[in-house]
């Protein structure tokens, strides 16, 4: 089979590696709520571009933020 | 000891009261052999979703260290306090 042509997607970066921060912490809602979906779930690494070690803080903090009401375990 | 940092959230009620609950537990948490760092008040803010039927609370962060049993005291007390909508006490990183 071929593959389709067209442009390869554009290799995405880790927004936590560019802005240089170490941990994520689950209080910051405004820049956890990039990271999740319309409908409250964590969007995956192929969408966020993070790399494993920021995904992985950023899983944790989110689910710290539901369990406090911060952020919704879904909408609607 | 560790470093932890507590978050609650009180129901909504007037000031005097909320300010009684949250000296309760500023006193537990010195009594059960903690000492008190920081107390960051949040105030009153949306919930995400609904926690015993209520749409907003009074959100409250302290910052402590102490041991296993201090949070274990404060874990059991905030259960049974009916003004906490919710709580969280987690190991502080950095």
């Amino acid at each position: 089979m071929r593959r389709e042509k067209g442009r390869r997607p554009r290799k995405k970066v880790c927004s936590f590696c560019v802005d240089k921060i170490e941990s994520i912490n689950y209080k910051e809602i405004g820049r956890l709520q990039r990271y999740v979906s319309e409908r409250g779930k964590i969007l995956p690494r192929r969408i966020s571009g993070n790399c494993a070690k920021h995904q992985r803080q950023v899983t944790l903090a989110v689910k710290r933020a539901r369990s406090i009401a911060l952020l919704p375990f879904t909408t609607e | 000891m560790k470093k932890y940092e507590l978050v609650f959230i009180i129901k909504p009620m007037e000031e005097e009261a909320l300010q009684a609950v949250i000296a309760k537990f500023e006193a537990m948490v010195t009594n059960n052999g903690g000492t008190m760092e920081k107390i960051d008040r949040w105030g009153k803010r949306r919930l995400a979703y609904l926690v015993k039927d209520f749409t907003e609370g009074y959100y409250c962060i302290f910052r402590f260290t102490g041991t296993p049993a201090t949070v274990a005291e404060l874990n059991r007390v905030m259960k049974i306090t009916d003004d906490i909508l919710r709580h969280m006490i987690v190991k502080e990183d950095e």
